[in-house]
């Protein structure tokens, strides 16, 4: 009993020490980021080469996704709602679930399987080859070269991703509403405009910013953790990107209650 | 300077490097040139962080160097596809794009183990001699018969 309690006590406590690390990883970004020394040449071509690797680089198959999941997902709304007899609240149930909710969350999964990890293992196979070492000899604060534009970098691509996620859902339920309702293309956009809600818009560009910080910074800080030993690296991506999905969850669960109270 | 073991040259080599981090231009295994980057960026690095000085002079003037070397094939290429002697030369010109470099190079024989004698670094330090301001080589006593052109 007393050995449970004392392993309840011991997780608790380091459960709250990476959750303080965390915040004050955040912090010191946060502080960076609207620091004006912290940008330079370097910094601005890295951050360009990572918007390519992850937000161009992943536009096709990102496209492909939106437009079969979409279509089909509008499908499905559409018909729920002709049947339940919620045509009148066609706009509001659309611009909810599909801006606030299911944009920004298709759009960080998305971006976290494939970029986080990908930071996550870039990370921790720098430190284990001393590639950060040499960052501190040549007086290159890593803040500012390697991490601040991979966070940066992340809120941007959840950010305008989960806007294209909007727009293509949006407009493959035009199909849709054409066929079930027979809306034209002006009647349709008109439902969706007059529902559009500026504290949703808000509310959404709120998430996708939180989203796309913790799903570049949870791995950055997890790569930070390998040691010397090569082995170290697939623990450090194995525990980030559970982290990283822990976080996922954590943000939407606590955006559910923002809108909700 | 030559050292007796690993502990005095280390010990040496901290001293050293912390009372010139400002201007240190360090060429060591234990600085390694980065994975994920090709050679004339991980040179154009430090003129880019420390200067600001566009990606494309900066690589323009890492190129021109890599010419002085014949080196200019490897600017796109990444560390682990470089020979040791071209690996020595990559290290030691991002080390000598640090203003008023002081370089210091750190058993240089581990870096070029196939190399028998100093004239090759004595060569390559003279390519970049107009970029930095001082050149220290730390190194075993062992080794001294190994160095004929430099003297200490």
């Amino acid at each position: 009993m007393i050995n449970a309690i004392a392993r309840i006590g011991t997780t608790t406590i380091s459960v709250t020490r990476t959750f303080r690390d965390t915040l004050s990883f955040a912090f010191t970004i946060i502080l960076k980021m609207f620091n004006k020394n912290s940008y330079n040449s370097a910094t601005r071509q890295v951050l360009i080469h990572q918007i390519y690797f992850t937000s161009i680089q992943i536009l096709p198959l990102f496209i492909g996704i939106s437009i079969i999941f979409g279509t089909l997902l509008m499908g499905i709304v559409l018909q729920i709602i002709k049947n339940l007899g919620l045509a009148e609240h066609m706009g509001r149930i659309l611009m909810d679930l599909v801006v606030t909710e299911l944009a920004p969350f298709i759009t960080v999964l998305l971006i976290a399987l494939r970029s986080s990890s990908a930071i996550n293992a870039e990370i921790a196979v720098m430190k284990v080859n001393k590639e950060l070492n040499t960052l501190d000899k040549f007086n290159i604060d890593a803040v500012d070269y390697l991490f601040l534009p991979r966070v940066i970098n992340g809120v941007l691509s959840v950010v305008l991703l989960s806007a294209l996620f909007s727009i293509l859902v949006l407009t493959s339920g035009l199909l849709f509403s054409k066929l079930l309702f027979g809306l034209s293309l002006e009647s349709y956009s008109n439902v969706l405009l007059s529902s559009a809600n500026f504290y949703d818009i808000v509310i959404s560009l709120v998430k996708c910013c939180t989203f796309g910080f913790f799903i570049t910074l949870i791995p950055i800080r997890f790569g930070l953790r390998a040691t010397n030993d090569l082995t170290s690296i697939p623990i450090s991506v194995l525990n980030g990107m559970v982290d990283v999905f822990i976080a996922i969850i954590l943000i939407e669960v606590l955006s559910l209650i923002l809108i909700f109270i | 300077m030559l050292f007796e073991d690993e502990v005095a040259l280390d010990k040496g080599l901290n001293d050293f490097t912390l009372k010139h981090k400002k201007n240190l231009g360090l060429v060591s295994l234990d600085v390694p040139l980065i994975s994920n980057l090709d050679v004339s960026v991980n040179i154009a690095l430090i003129k880019q962080y420390h200067e600001n000085l566009s990606a494309d002079t900066a690589q323009r003037l890492v190129l021109s160097y890599l010419t002085k070397y014949s080196l200019a094939d490897i600017s796109h290429k990444r560390n682990p596809a470089l020979t040791n002697r071209e690996r020595f030369c990559a290290m030691l010109l991002r080390a000598a794009m640090v203003r008023d470099s002081i370089v210091v190079i750190d058993r240089p024989f581990t870096i070029i183990p196939d190399v028998q004698d100093d004239r090759f670094i004595y060569d390559a330090l003279k390519v970049v001699d107009d970029s930095f301001k001082e050149c220290h080589i730390f190194d075993y006593l062992w080794s001294k018969d190994r160095y004929r052109t430099i003297d200490f």
